[in-house]
């Protein structure tokens, strides 16, 4: 029994604070992408670049002699006019057509390939340190772990639920959400519908720049670190349903936990494919993800 | 009665044409391929020889990006994953089993058809972008396991793949001569072509181009939706594989970076810039995109930014491609010589 306990004190215990600390800031990107599908039915491939573009943002401004706790609020400021005029320039353009799913990712998709490589040439190729703004580590149950990381968590949880009040509970997300629904119905009851789209894709932007900030200094800054994220995040969005904020944040938590509990027994190189195999079964059980969409995405 | 008869006739004849004006297209590529070889061999050149065999490997990768998405309309983003299998088996056949093209390519073959069923079971539920995203997936998570297997050389890859000559019945052709073995690449993938060409105006690509309109009506017009699909995901792997198992011959090694969506993205790039849905476009894409590569290269490493930007532009401006602008420039004015009389 003593034996029982311990185990699951030093063993599963931390296992599972990592993947909940991994899991929120999994969500803060797949939140993002799920808005941004959800009510624009845009995929963003260049979600991961634009995440990336925040962790540099923060980095120049900590080098200018910005305070790390205002960057977190002026970065995502920053973004919103780059994600505004992104959205007019080039989403606009192909938004009317057709195929707009396969024609918006493709656009996002050469974008990102443009960022990345702009990003390599105005800040260098090689990996930035960012200190914890937050020194010193914290006893929870028996086991030490770094404040930042907790209060990344705590933080986490607060934009998530932020967002979700945002959407679902104010004159503005209901706009969103109705401009989503019914285009021309919104736009004969006076919502500013092309606004309100691009007005999204600045708000999804701004919260992908918004984890880039924050999770700078617990993975490092370098142009490619969207890639190794994205793939994480858009797994999560696909097994929670796209554009379900809810879906991506229990889908997040759960796939989180298990490629971290799994990690005890199997080499870490296997929970990747481990998560990509949860995600078939479950795209095979339930082709839409496990919660149904917002909007009508 | 009488005129629905005429239009029908009207559109097939039109059709026809279209496919003519694309046929004499593909005898350009050959010819163009033809002339650089006689101005090249003639300046004893090596560079631009495998240059452009690579260039050609890497069209017929962009060929099964546009079996997909140019005919049943199913972007995949992951076609890398059939191309470095491809590339993979063959380096193994050939270095440790025996060093034999036409082994190497039948075992690909093969490998590459069960693989391609496989990753179909598991991709061909998922329609529009959830397709692309599992394929995008399916293709990271194989290239991550390469990545980390010792025995496939991780990181490394596979090196020191011998050199190997080709029977070709008359005659024998060795890999290691450059233009040798691009006057091979552009055979090999003409055939290559010319295979897809055929099947896609079969009456099975049909289907194909039925599903790409409209997926849920092809069903009541007794036609199984899901057969057709995997039949083309499984030819799409098979032609990628087919292409990649050309790059060690090349080369002499491979590498993991094969996998990587990097390949997969600029065979869609390539794909949509030389024309979605014409087949020959992808291998002028891949020439223009190889060339151009090279050209910016040689100034810069920076050419992921303008060759992103010539993709966005592409997909704004030009939907239908580099061959799709010209056949669809030709088709009006063939239309409009033939509205002229009454």
């Amino acid at each position: 029994m003593h034996g029982l306990l311990e185990t699951l004190q030093f063993v599963y215990a931390p296992q599972v604070v990592n993947g909940l600390s991994i899991g929120v800031a999994v969500i803060l990107m797949a939140l993002g992408l799920t808005i941004l599908f959800g009510l624009l039915d845009v995929i963003n491939m260049a979600h991961g670049e634009f995440y990336a573009l925040g962790a540099y943002l923060a980095v120049s401004l900590l080098a200018a002699g910005v305070d790390f706790w205002l960057c977190l609020l002026v970065v995502p400021l920053l973004m919103l006019p780059l994600g505004y005029v992104t959205e007019r320039l080039l989403i606009q353009r192909v938004f009317n057509r057709k195929d707009r799913h396969v024609l918006t990712l493709l656009l996002t998709f050469g974008l990102g390939i443009v960022l990345e490589d702009a990003y390599r040439i105005v800040f260098g190729p090689n990996t930035v340190r960012v200190d914890s703004p937050i020194s010193g580590a914290a006893n929870v149950l028996g086991m030490y772990f770094p404040n930042y990381r907790l209060f990344v968590m705590g933080v986490g949880a607060l934009i998530i639920a932020l967002v979700w009040v945002v959407v679902f509970r104010t004159r503005l997300g209901a706009m969103v959400r109705a401009a989503a629904h019914d285009r021309q119905m919104a736009s004969s009851l006076g919502v500013p519908v092309s606004r309100v789209y691009s007005g999204t894709f600045a708000f999804g932007v701004a919260l992908a720049g918004l984890a880039g900030v924050l999770l700078a200094p617990i993975y490092s800054v370098f142009p490619t670190m969207g890639k190794d994220f994205i793939l994480l995040a858009f797994t999560v969005v696909i097994v929670g349903g796209m554009g379900s904020i809810k879906g991506a944040v229990i889908a997040g938590l759960v796939l989180m936990q298990i490629q971290a509990l799994a990690s005890l027994y199997i080499s870490p190189v296997w929970t990747e494919p481990l998560l990509f195999g949860v995600m078939v079964l479950v795209l095979m059980w339930r082709p839409q993800g496990l919660f149904g969409k917002l909007g009508n995405g | 009665m009488a005129e629905a008869g005429a239009v029908a006739a009207a559109v097939a004849h039109n059709e026809k044409e279209g496919e003519r004006t694309l046929n004499r297209l593909a005898l350009a590529f050959v010819a163009l391929g033809l002339i650089f070889a006689a101005v090249a061999a003639s300046s004893g050149d090596v560079f631009f020889f495998r240059l452009a065999s690579e260039a050609l490997i890497f069209g017929g990768l962009a060929l099964s990006v546009d079996l997909l998405l140019g005919f049943a309309g199913m972007l995949s983003l992951g076609q890398a994953l059939f191309f470095g299998l491809g590339a993979y088996v063959s380096a193994l056949v050939l270095k440790n089993l025996l060093p034999s093209f036409w082994l190497a390519m039948g075992i690909t073959l093969a490998v590459a058809t069960v693989a391609g069923m496989v990753a179909a079971v598991i991709s061909i539920r998922a329609r529009g972008v959830y397709f692309a995203l599992i394929t995008f997936g399916l293709a990271q998570v194989v290239a991550k396991v390469v990545y980390n297997v010792p025995r496939l050389g991780a990181s490394d890859g596979i090196i020191g793949i011998p050199s190997i000559r080709i029977h070709l019945g008359l005659f024998d052709i060795d890999a290691a001569s450059p233009a040798g073995f691009f006057l091979f690449c552009l055979g090999f993938m003409m055939l290559l072509y010319a295979a897809c060409v055929y099947l896609m105006r079969s009456p099975a690509g049909r289907v194909l181009a039925a599903i790409r309109s409209n997926e849920d009506r092809v069903p009541f017009l007794g036609y199984p939706v899901g057969l057709a699909k995997v039949l083309a995901f499984v030819l799409a792997a098979d032609v990628a594989a087919l292409s990649g198992a050309l790059y060690p011959m090349l080369r002499g090694f491979v590498s993991p970076e094969l996998l990587y969506f990097e390949v997969s993205g600029n065979a869609v790039i390539t794909a949509i810039i030389g024309g979605a849905g014409t087949l020959i476009g992808p291998l002028y894409g891949s020439v223009l995109i190889v060339g151009l590569r090279s050209v910016i290269g040689s100034y810069t490493s920076h050419h992921l930014i303008v060759i992103g930007s010539l993709f966005m532009l592409a997909v704004v401006f030009f939907p239908q491609g580099l061959i799709g602008f010209i056949a669809r420039r030709r088709e009006q004015r063939r239309l409009r010589r033939v509205a002229v009389v009454p």
